[in-house]
């Protein structure tokens, strides 16, 4: 597994920013508004745990930039959350709801806690408490917060049941990544994971891949992967290998069977963290392979769908001379070194911002239909995403043709422009 | 029938694109299939000359293929569902229920941003394809006004129109026919066209001037009239009112000023068309996603006329002589007989269709069906859009039926007018509508109760001979049963009488008539006044197997002897019992 010791996410935010600020002239004063946060929030959640004792914890909510509309992005709860980390993913979700073309701006949030440590109750105080430091701060036409790293629709629905106590009303549409039924939408589950294949799709078209015949490794076998896999399936295509982070063994595993994965065969022995039972998938006819062959593997696609910083300049050669398509399911699962020998070896990549959209864009229509208070039905907002997805992902790979530009950084002018271009229009520069 | 490659659907085309597309990548189905060859084969061919300034085309259209059928029912589980114990209605509601798949709605849902103009979705079946079977009328078609400015309810009407048609699929009568072509075991997957309705907006009702269908054999062959002559069949607005059954225009094509027998001008009057289906466009009905006609009406000649459109296509009957005068003209009552364009070729549009129907028979190799529909605006050139296309099978045994034996022993009825070639010898069964008590305003319940019939006889395996007054299927119950055709599907062997008060022209239905050409079903009409009869009295003393009153359903220890001599129209049914 790949190391993050030296790694400051935000540190590559800003680098990626640079790159294209230079690439499209833009201009000292835009350049230097969108290297850093408009505003950031630093406060403590004071809480009284189970054992009656206090404990203050460090919670965070970045706005990176809201020129295209309410800041966007989810809350972590992280032992290792660093206000580094949320600038870069604040900055990042910037880019992306441009990416996509989304009237939403960037934000993100965390706080420094272990959840696994936590019971239910503490964790409830928690999100009850971020939120009276931050409802000021937050609503639905400035900042809508989302689920993210270890929290889930529950958390979401006691951040808002604290807000609507907090100022007197019912607004659903503060926070999305609710339970459907209470404020949520039909195909949030999906929405990443066929964002990433809409995407995939698009891209196999357009290599004039027919998708039958290709064959796809994927990275994790969580939420995201699973739903991938499950419409690259449908789309004709064949996943021989998946790889799951191990609980007990503290490792990953990677598991192939060259005829290709059932997916509701390993969804049957797989826990509610994505972790497939290794001794189970052996018994099926699966090898369990080291963590890192899932990147070694004889394949046409590859779609890193698990963690940042996995794809480097250490092992970016092992990827096999048949892979043709990179795309990315998961947030920065490429580092520059390894983005640079892709780029070189002619691997077409769909750049994680652009691929994982998906859940940014459900979260948006989640959002619309909370604020009109009127739900829609799954092919109302699978079709909606659909075509978001395609527009977006044709309108940059059209960009990344006309100019010969590598889709990563096709993504990064259409968005960067995109943002820059709303700064300007609202005289902020 | 050729097997055609369409284009991927591209979204990023869209303004550009006029040609075939497809979204899925299965197979087309018979119709779409048709549609296509329509164009390559016909269509593309046809030089300026030919077409003599009126556009001919087949409107645009995107197919969504069978694999999309075969992920809606696989991804909603619906695949393995045991649909027979199922009503059509509540299939109608699982389907609606379902979802579209994932990997291809996004094209769908693009097709309603950028197409505002009212849509066909129609379906095109693999079995029909397959097996050279007509499936015609057996499954639906919805059309849709796709109108609304809102771009997600026209998306959200085009899904549960796809789903409708999907449904479809699995309906009673669809897996009754099914079952009586002997078809049963095949695996049956849909596809589903996609296509812009030929029309004009009139308010709020959009139709098209005209619609027909074109035959290259004419298996009614009137007066001096041959059967290689090619029959038409015209009506005004949608081709509803024509496949229905309803009251429609019949021309031979190389005598299109000929008209149609009758006794004067109230006769023809009495049997011409006098309402017409049109796509709605007005404010939205009440929601009905399981009803076919939820977003059609029915309008009146009247308002055809204040919108403009019966002056090419009607007569006024003058008081004062007693005849009509082509177009409109003061208060006379109009008959629908097309004369300015069939008499006064004020448009050359019998030429083109003759041409157009030569063309479509040498390309299939055998006698083809056409339906068509035509718009004649003002500001434009007149327009001929080419709907579908099917092979007629036509049968050429040569079966000999002389005067004689018509008139021999055991004859349970002879006639003249018939349909078809060959005869059969493996029916027991007949199943027939007793003359006593007979009412027209019982002809649904007597449709209800065929069909109850049908569906037993087609499960026991038995073909049977039916027997009934008036035009079978007709949409009109008081011109004769209105049957679909899957209700008397397993009839092989048809008979259309008539009575006082109920002698309407003989069935002009074109799937009624495709179905029966299709399936070598074989037909004789008899009527009261023609001089043969029907032995009602040798039926009455037949054992009966069931008889609800309306409906009697007999059985012979011997098989009937069937025989339909097609070149002399002549057809005998004798009994030996």
């Amino acid at each position: 597994m790949a190391t993050t010791k030296a790694y400051n996410p935000f540190e590559m935010a800003r680098a990626q920013f640079d790159k294209i600020a230079d690439l499209i002239g833009l201009d000292a004063g835009t350049r230097e508004l969108l290297r850093s946060p408009l505003r950031e929030f630093h406060f403590s959640v004071p809480v009284r745990m189970d054992d009656g004792n206090i404990k203050v914890f460090q919670g965070f909510r970045i706005q990176h930039n809201d020129a295209r509309g309410p800041a966007k992005g989810g809350i972590r709860f992280h032992p290792h959350e660093t206000a580094d980390t949320v600038r870069a993913l604040s900055m990042w979700m910037t880019w992306k709801c441009a990416v996509v073309d989304i009237p939403l701006g960037g934000g993100k949030g965390g706080v420094i806690c272990d959840p696994h440590h936590l019971s239910a109750r503490e964790q409830e105080a928690i999100c009850r408490g971020f939120i009276r430091q931050i409802y000021k701060n937050i609503g639905p036409v400035s900042d809508v917060p989302a689920p993210d790293v270890m929290t889930s629709p529950q958390h979401m629905l006691w951040m808002m049941d604290e807000y609507e106590v907090l100022t007197g009303g019912h607004y659903p549409g503060v926070i999305t990544g609710k339970p459907v039924g209470m404020g949520g939408s039909l195909g949030r589950k999906q929405a990443t994971g066929y964002g990433v294949v809409y995407c995939l799709r698009e891209a196999l078209r357009e290599h004039e891949l027919a998708p039958e015949a290709t064959t796809a490794s994927v990275q994790g076998f969580g939420n995201v992967a699973q739903f991938a896999i499950e419409l690259y399936h449908q789309l004709g295509g064949k996943v021989v290998c998946v790889s799951s982070w191990d609980q007990e063994d503290q490792t990953s595993y990677s598991f192939r069977r060259n005829t290709g994965i059932d997916l509701a065969e390993l969804q049957g022995i797989t826990n509610r963290y994505g972790g497939i039972d290794k001794a189970k998938a052996r018994e099926l006819g699966y090898e369990a392979l080291p963590g890192d062959a899932w990147l070694e593997q004889d394949v046409d696609i590859l779609i890193p769908a698990a963690l940042e910083n996995q794809i480097t300049g250490e092992n970016v050669g092992k990827i096999q001379q048949r892979v043709k398509i990179v795309a990315e399911g998961a947030n920065g699962p490429t580092t520059p070194e390894a983005d640079a020998i892709l780029e070189e070896r002619g691997i077409f990549l769909i750049p994680d911002f652009l691929a994982n959209a998906g859940g940014v864009t459900c979260s948006y229509f989640e959002q619309v239909q909370c604020n009109m208070n009127y739900f829609w039905e799954m092919d109302e907002v699978l079709g909606k995403l659909d075509l978001k997805m395609t527009a977006a992902y044709q309108a940059i790979s059209e960009l990344a043709r006309k100019r010969k530009l590598y889709m990563r950084d096709a993504a990064y002018v259409v968005a960067i422009n995109r943002v820059a271009e709303a700064c300007r229009e609202r005289g902020w520069v | 029938m050729a097997s055609w490659q369409l284009p991927v659907y591209r979204r990023q085309l869209l303004n550009h694109a006029t040609g075939p597309t497809r979204i899925g990548a299965g197979d087309l189905g018979g119709k779409a299939s048709g549609l296509i060859q329509l164009r390559e084969d016909i269509v593309r061919r046809l030089s300026p000359a030919e077409t003599e300034g009126i556009h001919v085309d087949v409107p645009r259209l995107t197919v969504i293929t069978t694999d999309v059928f075969a992920s809606f029912l696989s991804l909603n589980h619906l695949d393995d569902t045991d649909w027979d114990g199922l009503s059509d209605r509540r299939i109608a509601g699982l389907c609606q229920a379902a979802h579209l798949p994932a990997m291809w709605i996004g094209d769908l849902r693009s097709l309603t941003e950028w197409v505002q103009q009212p849509l066909a979705i129609r379906s095109s079946s693999r079995l029909e394809d397959a097996l050279a079977h007509p499936f015609a009328g057996v499954y639906a078609t919805k059309m849709i006004p796709n109108r609304r400015l809102d771009p997600d309810s026209r998306f959200k009407h085009l899904g549960a129109a796809v789903k409708f048609v999907f449904a479809s699929t699995f309906f009673a009568a669809a897996r009754d026919y099914r079952r009586a072509v002997g078809v049963a075991d095949h695996p049956e997957a849909m596809a589903v066209v996609v296509q812009e309705v030929i029309g004009r907006r009139h308010g709020s009702r959009f139709y098209p001037d005209l619609s027909g269908v074109a035959r290259s054999w004419n298996p009614y062959p009137m007066g001096r009239a041959k059967p290689e002559d090619g029959v038409v069949n015209l009506a005004l607005g949608l081709g509803k009112q024509i496949v229905d059954g309803g009251l429609s225009w019949t021309y031979a094509p190389n005598r299109p000023a000929a008209p149609p027998p009758a006794a004067g001008p109230k006769d023809l009057l009495r049997n011409s068309q006098t309402s017409f289906w049109a796509v709605n466009m007005g404010p939205p009905p009440l929601p009905d996603p399981l009803r076919e006609e939820e977003f059609l009406v029915r309008a009146d000649l009247a308002h055809a006329e204040a919108d403009g459109v019966l002056d090419l296509l009607a007569s006024t009957l003058d008081p004062q002589t007693g005849r009509f005068r082509p177009g409109c003209h003061g208060d006379g009552p109009r008959l629908l007989d097309f004369a300015p364009l069939l008499q006064h070729r004020l448009q050359p549009l019998n030429n083109v269709l003759r041409r157009v129907l030569a063309a479509a028979e040498a390309a299939a190799g055998q006698a083809v069906e056409l339906e068509f529909a035509a718009t004649f605006p003002e500001a434009a050139p007149p327009r001929l859009g080419l709907l579908q296309m099917r092979p007629m099978a036509v049968a050429e045994d040569d079966i000999l039926v002389t005067e004689e034996q018509m008139e021999g022993a055991n004859v349970l009825l002879a006639s003249h007018h018939v349909l078809g070639n060959g005869e059969r010898t493996d029916l027991y069964d007949i199943v027939y509508i007793p003359p006593d008590g007979f009412e027209a305003r019982h002809t649904p319940r007597i449709a209800a109760e065929l069909d109850k019939i049908n569906r037993g006889l087609v499960a026991a395996g038995r073909p049977y001979l039916l027997i009934g007054f008036g035009r079978w299927g007709s949409s009109d119950p008081w011109l004769g049963v209105p049957v679909a055709w899957p209700q008397i599907g397993g009839a092989r062997v048809i008979v259309e009488a008539t009575l006082p008060g109920m002698e309407p022209e003989l069935s002009q239905g074109s799937h009624f008539f495709h179905n029966l050409i299709g399936l070598r079903v074989l037909y004789l009409s008899v009527p009261h006044r023609g001089g043969q009869s029907i032995a009602w009295d040798r039926l009455q003393q037949l054992t009966a197997v069931q008889d609800t009153g309306l409906v009697r359903h007999v059985r012979s220890d011997q098989p009937l002897s069937v025989r339909v001599d097609g070149r002399r129209r002549r057809g005998v049914v004798i009994c030996h019992d």
